[in-house]
């Protein structure tokens, strides 16, 4: 196969899942940036395995977990590209004064500011769980996963799933009852 | 803002309302025709330099013999600072730093290390006074941004040291935590 056609057959097979796939590196990852690195690490990997790819059924869920994996072996490797260093150009105007623009409520200019403030809030708590917490609370609550898929995609027992997932949400309600966000 | 229940399932659905409104991450314009671009490119590299890349690592290594880096650090307003520049935080809001690595030549397995002050964290490392990877730095400026998170209001003197080939750089920011 020409590369050109190596190329266009890569992104016919890759294209239809970005939207699923960016939104899982960003909850997997928690900001922009560390989304954009596991997002591109992910298809610089799969492009060097467009032959298993091809004969795949069911490319989303197999994506899915190729990113997974990545993500858990770059944890396991101490962070090597989580807090690898970016180019400057990619970070926009994110700096010390603009994290709370690049939060993922700056994408929603249409939320009340009640609203925007209580995801904020949300956020914070989120950071404070642990990975293994966030993610399952992020895909089951707010990607809307089920606890199946998510045994598929992480390899975790579903009832450690349903146990992480009901620890992560009274850890939530801890800390935003704590915050004042409930009285 | 909402009233707390004792039904631990009326808790729940609390929670999970507010987890559903979380706003979906969207990618910027443009962002998936680079990433694309970048993989086709990047991955027929790889490719190549798989056939090849034994033969070559002991070459790059003493490519890398000569190489310099300074450092600064981004804040509010980027203007470099004499001394040790400094950075104030709010007690138990994140905030990211943009560490910045000039470097004279690319730098694979470069070891970075940070050593925080007692009270201050960086996200995802509860707990940890050092935290220490492997990073690889291009030629040019490189930026890291890392998000700390003040627990308590003592502040301190954060230390970075960046380590290659036996040389190694400390920069050092100090920390203030505003009660605010």
């Amino acid at each position: 196969m020409q590369w050109s056609e190596t190329n266009l057959a890569f992104e016919r097979l890759v294209r239809p899942h970005f939207d699923r796939l960016y939104r899982l590196a960003w909850r997997l990852a928690g900001s922009k940036a560390e989304a954009e690195d596991l997002f591109q690490e992910l298809l610089i990997k799969v492009y060097g395995k467009l032959d298993d790819l091809a004969r795949i059924e069911q490319p989303g869920p197999w994506l899915c977990r190729v990113m997974y994996n990545l993500f858990i072996d770059e944890q396991r490797r101490f962070t090597r590209h989580r807090l690898q260093t970016v180019d400057e150009s990619r970070l926009g105007s994110e700096g010390i004064a603009g994290i709370e623009a690049t939060g993922p409520a700056a994408h929603d200019p249409a939320a009340s500011q009640q609203q925007l403030e209580i995801a904020e809030r949300l956020e914070k708590a989120l950071a404070k769980l642990s990975v293994e917490h966030r993610i399952v609370v992020l895909l089951h609550d707010t990607e809307g996963y089920k606890l199946e898929e998510i045994q598929e995609l992480t390899g975790t027992p579903v009832g450690t799933v349903k146990s992480r997932l009901h620890r992560a949400r009274a850890r939530l309600r801890e800390i935003l009852t704590a915050d004042g966000t409930f009285s | 803002m909402t009233d707390q229940h004792e039904n631990p399932q009326q808790d729940d659905a609390e929670i999970r309302a507010l987890l559903r409104d979380l706003p979906a991450p969207e990618a910027d314009a443009g962002f998936y025709e680079q990433a694309l671009a970048r993989a086709t490119l990047q991955g027929a590299r790889r490719r190549r330099h798989r056939r090849v890349m034994t033969g070559l690592v002991g070459a790059i290594a003493a490519g890398l013999a000569l190489w310099l880096v300074g450092g600064a650090l981004l804040q509010d307003a980027p203007v470099p600072e004499p001394g040790i520049p400094e950075v104030t935080m709010a007690l138990e809001e994140p905030r990211t730093v943009n560490l910045v690595f000039s470097a004279s030549e690319a730098m694979e397995a470069a070891t970075l290390t940070v050593s925080l002050p007692a009270g201050i964290e960086l996200a995802g490392f509860p707990g940890q006074s050092e935290i220490s990877w492997e990073t690889s730095l291009g030629e040019g400026r490189n930026l890291l941004p890392l998000k700390f998170v003040a627990l308590t209001p003592a502040g301190g003197e954060l230390l970075a040291r960046l380590e290659h080939n036996n040389r190694n750089r400390e920069f050092r920011l100090r920390v203030d935590v505003s009660r605010i």
